[in-house]
């Protein structure tokens, strides 16, 4: 299948694998030993890493989506494939996280709500729900942990998702399968789950 | 002969006007019948084509969006069934456990188990085929279990064939029944679904399935861990292809033979009503008709189910499961709807042949009342037809009655006055031409009485010499009867020598070219006129007045053409005018006049010769009585001198007379002739005190008698001396002008009247006294210069005086002997 709007994807992968190199690498280089404990912090690496998710996401909206939408030239819609149209910013998201996941890195983000338009995107686990639940009371603070599959540790940061837009606020209000409706620009309409291995 | 083109015509013309009439009502009417008719059937083929279309694709749309709904269905009760928190742990534990393994001790593991499955190892069948979570994939397919909020529809669980777990490495966990592999991470749904850890949903194709001898195809979800951070297995579902999308698919009919069916992007056929799963459509070439990734309809040669007809198809993709599907495989599915052409299009074949039916009533109806009409509109036009030849032929025998009430009845009126009229017209035509038939006729008898009462005999001959017209005059004189004489020739009437036959034919000939070179018509000047002062018509009355002798009498005659018709040739007419007494008469009085000429001149010689006889008389005389020798010597001297001068005017006189006698024509000098004469004359120009100049130039001389010429000269001389009682000049030239001999004698004497200018050639005319002249001097003069091949004329005013020109024409032979 064809990666469409290859470029901006392009830069976040890339991006995204500078930070894990140099997470990754810190290690080693930073304290010249591989003794555990010794790197960076990783709700900082996740702090870094929501920031490029957002920034990348923003440049998205107001330069690509709305001047585009503005000047007539093409509308952003979500069954974009089928139609000549650009994806919504959140499925910009959802496709840049999809090709991290398949880069095979190990680290994975996505958009979850109390509130999804589908399901799939409703928190998956209790440590999820529990994160959404206190993001929407204190949106400046991440809700951050360890959490496990099995026996497999990963590290989890849960930020707080803003209706940065009126689009955001039009489409979750007006969309069929959305089960909230009455969203104002600026509230939190859900999370941005970063999730990093704990090993290898 | 008449009467067949009279009958033959018509009838001709009379089916020509009808058949026009109907032959054009049908191009009124047919034309654009048929014209409709086309068009509306295009119109309507066209507008059956759009619309059936445009539904097609409607039903295509919906049909997909309709099983679309399905198929996410079935992936939504699959998801909830991998999201099962007892499956995903028992995943997660399998996961871990196996990476606790070392890879060698796995892979022998696994080798031993999977002989054992397919050795259907009881304990590992067991194992695999029992337990919760096949008691929970059981329940989902044997409908036990059935969630309150999203029953699973049964005929989902009767299509399923097959449903099972892997775990994270592909080893079959869980199944309810012995059918599968127990290795599948090199199977392509497991690696689709299981997608490198990443996990997505799989759709496979359709294809043959050994194990259960049907066609199926697989849906296989991956199943995530608790935090949704990775693939920890796979469950896959088989379907039987027609017995899941056959309840959507076929139970959709419209007509007879109207329904849709589901193929893949190969052109496979997945669900059909007619066609059977796993088959190909037909037409190879239809396929990228049907399959594009948007839905519309499309105008095809075939039908995709084995027919030939053109068809009508819509065609729609399924939008979300075909996103799904190329991901997985590259296919799409499509829906297409068709109906056969014979029932899509027959309720417009039946509407156009029953229109056809209605439009051949209609031809047929056209042309009966076309018939009709044309008749009624084309008889009236006939009986017109028949009145105008009637009258084209002269007939007018009555009125034409015709009562349309429009156009042709006033055009009837129109040529029943036109006929009055021209009846009329012809009427007075007819009495006219009638009179002037009778006026020709009188003319024509006129004409004839007044010719018949000419004395002199006349003829009309025509071109070929035969005798056309004769008069009164010369039936009488040549003993002829009109019988006998029409149409004869000529010259088989009038026996003459074969030379002057020669000429009056020429003659003829050239009277009749002449006028039909000049003027078709006779003119009024082409009669000649004879004016004896035009020189230039002498010729041509000479020419025309020529001397004929016939039967011992001698006749002048004329030509004069006549064009008796227009389109003739013009005739020659002949008028002869018998000369025998006027020819003797005229010689008896030439010679009277000779022989009075003669008398002038011997009392002209005696007045000569007495002047000296008496002379010689006085001097005889004069020696009887003289003695004296000496005196009569002298006396005697004087006689000799009166009688050599007595002698010379008898000399001169002989000379004179003998000449008189030469017959024959030689060729005469001129001057000699004037110096002969004027000599004569010598006593009666002293006498009268009458000055004389002469001035002779050389001229050739004239052919004729040298006698002639000096009695012309006489006569002439004469006529001036006496014109000049009183004395005056006489002037006398001899010389050449224009190529003749101009000979003027001019004298300055009393002159001539104009009146009497024009008779002054006509015989016994004389302006003299009783005894001067008989009138005849000048006759003879005209005659014998005209005799001689010259011309005379007078130029005279009264008290002017009278000049006389005498000119011959210089002939070869003048010139030559004029050389010599």
């Amino acid at each position: 299948m064809k990666r469409r709007g290859s470029g901006p994807f392009t830069s976040v992968k890339t991006v995204t694998f500078v930070i894990i190199l140099l997470f990754s690498s810190s290690l080693p280089l930073g304290a010249e030993s591989e003794i555990p404990g010794q790197g960076i912090d990783p709700a900082t690496v996740t702090d870094y890493l929501v920031s490029i998710i957002r920034a990348d996401r923003q440049v998205y909206t107001s330069d690509v989506v709305k001047r585009m939408q503005d000047q007539g030239i093409v509308l952003a819609k979500e069954d974009w494939m089928d139609k000549n149209a650009i994806p919504l910013p959140a499925q910009f998201l959802h496709r840049s996280s999809k090709i991290v996941a398949e880069s095979g890195s190990g680290i994975r983000f996505r958009l979850i709500s109390l509130w999804p338009i589908y399901r799939k995107n409703g928190p998956a686990t209790p440590f999820e729900r529990k994160g959404l639940e206190k993001i929407l009371k204190a949106p400046d603070v991440p809700h951050r942990g360890v959490v496990t599959t099995g026996k497999k540790k990963f590290f989890q940061s849960i930020y707080a998702d803003n209706a940065t837009s009126m689009a955001c606020v039009i489409c979750h209000n007006t969309h069929p399968l959305s089960p909230k409706r009455d969203f104002k620009v600026g509230d939190v309409l859900g999370a941005i789950v970063i999730t990093i291995p704990m090993e290898n | 002969m008449d009467t067949t083109i009279t009958s033959a015509t018509p009838s001709k013309r009379k089916k020509g006007l009808t058949k026009k009439l109907v032959l054009s009502m049908l191009v009124v009417g047919v034309l654009p019948l048929l014209c409709g008719l086309l068009l509306a059937f295009y119109q309507g083929t066209q507008s059956i084509k759009e619309v059936n279309g445009a539904s097609f694709q409607a039903l295509a749309t919906e049909t997909t969006r309709k099983l679309d709904l399905v198929v996410s269905d079935e992936l939504a009760k699959a998801h909830q069934l991998a999201s099962h928190p007892a499956l995903i742990q028992f995943l997660e534990n399998q996961r871990d456990a196996l990476g606790e393994v070392s890879q060698a001790d796995r892979d022998q593991l696994f080798q031993q188990e999977q002989q054992a499955w397919m050795a259907k190892n009881p304990d590992l069948v067991q194992r695999i085929t029992q337990g919760p979570i096949v008691s929970m994939l059981q329940q989902k397919i044997g409908g036990t279990y059935i969630d309150e909020s999203q029953p699973i529809p049964l005929i989902t669980r009767s299509a399923t064939v097959g449903l099972y777990i892997t775990d994270v490495a592909g080893h079959l966990i869980a199944s309810v029944d012995t059918n599968p592999s127990y290795l599948n991470a090199q199977e392509e749904w497991w690696k689709g679904a299981f997608h490198n850890g990443v996990g997505k949903p799989y759709i496979g194709n359709v294809g043959f399935n050994q194990k259960t001898g049907t066609y199926t195809f697989t849906l296989a979800l991956p199943i995530m861990d608790s935090l949704r951070y990775e693939a920890i297995g796979v469950l896959r579902r088989i379907f039987d292809t027609k017995e899941f999308f056959a309840p959507s698919i076929d139970i959709i009919r419209f007509g007879k033979t109207g329904h849709v069916m589901l193929i893949d992007s190969r052109g496979m056929v997945l669900s059909c009503p007619i066609l059977p799963t796993g088959t190909f459509i037909s037409d190879k070439q239809l396929i990228p008709l049907v399959t594009p990734m948007k839905a519309g309809w499309t105008s095809a040669t075939t039908d995709g189910h084995g027919g030939e007809e053109a068809s009508i198809i819509g065609f729609a993709p399924l939008p979300n499961i075909s996103t799904i599907t190329q991901e997985s495989t590259g296919l799409a599915w499509h829906m297409f709807v068709w109906q056969s052409s014979e029932e899509l299009f027959g309720p417009i074949q039946y509407f156009f042949k029953w229109i056809t039916g209605f439009g051949l009533l209609g031809v047929g109806l056209l042309i009966t009342l076309g018939y009709v009409a044309s008749h009624r509109i084309s008889s009236p036009i006939r009986r017109l037809q028949e009145a105008a030849r009637q009258i084209g032929r002269g007939e007018f025998h009555e009125p034409i009655t015709i009562n349309t009430g429009d156009e042709i009845e006033e055009l009837a009126d129109e040529i029943n006055r036109m006929k009055a009229q021209i009846e009329s017209t012809v009427t007075g035509l007819e009495s006219q031409v009638e009179t002037k038939a009778q006026e020709f006729k009188y003319l024509q008898e006129s004409t004839s009485k007044i010719l018949d009462g000419v004395p002199d005999p006349v003829f009309m001959v025509d071109f070929q010499e035969n005798i056309e017209y004769l008069n009164q005059a010369s039936k009488e004189r040549f003993n002829l009867t009109n019988a006998q004489t029409i149409g004869t020739s000529f010259f088989q009437l009038l026996r003459v020598d074969p030379g002057i036959q020669k000429r009056l034919h020429d003659e003829i000939k050239n009277v009749q070219t002449k006028l039909s070179s000049t003027s078709s018509l006779p003119s009024e000047n082409s009669a000649p006129i004879r004016d004896p002062l035009v020189a230039s018509h002498q010729e041509d009355l000479d020419s025309n007045r020529q001397e004929l002798k016939l039967n011992d009498r001698l006749y002048r005659y004329r030509w004069f053409a006549v064009q008796t018709a227009p389109d003739k040739e013009p005739s020659a007419g002949l008028v002869l005018r018998d000369m025998t007494e006027e020819s003797l008469l005229q010689d008896k009085l030439i010679h009277g006049e000779k022989m009075a000429s003669l008398g002038v001149l011997s009392a002209g010689i005696g007045h000569e010769l007495n002047n000296p006889l008496v002379g010689v008389i006085g001097l005889g005389e004069a020696i009887q009585e003289e003695a004296e020798s000496e005196e009569i010597k002298e006396y005697a001297k004087g006689i000799v001198q009166h009688g050599k001068r007595m002698a010379s005017v008898i000399r001169d006189f002989t000379g004179q007379v003998g000449s008189q006698f030469i017959d024959t024509q030689t060729p005469v000098n001129i001057n000699e002739q004037l110096e002969k004469v004027l000599s004569a004359t010598k006593s009666l120009v002293t006498s009268a005190q009458i000055t004389v100049n002469t001035q002779f130039e050389t001229v050739p001389p004239v052919q004729g008698k040298p006698h002639d010429l000096e009695q012309v000269f006489t006569n002439v001389i004469s006529n001036s001396l006496q014109a000049m009682k009183e004395g005056g000049t006489l002037e006398v030239t001899t010389g050449i002008r224009d190529q003749a001999i101009h000979i003027v004698i001019k004298d300055s004497g009393v002159g001539i009247s104009s009146s009497h200018l024009s008779k002054i050639f006509d015989p016994f005319f004389t302006t003299k006294t009783q005894g001067e002249g008989g009138g005849l001097g000048l006759t003879i003069a005209h005659r014998l210069i005209t005799k001689m091949g010259g011309q005379i004329r007078l130029e005279s005013e009264k008290n002017q005086g009278t000049t006389c020109h005498i000119i011959f024409p210089i002939t070869e032979s003048r010139t030559g002997s004029r050389k010599e």
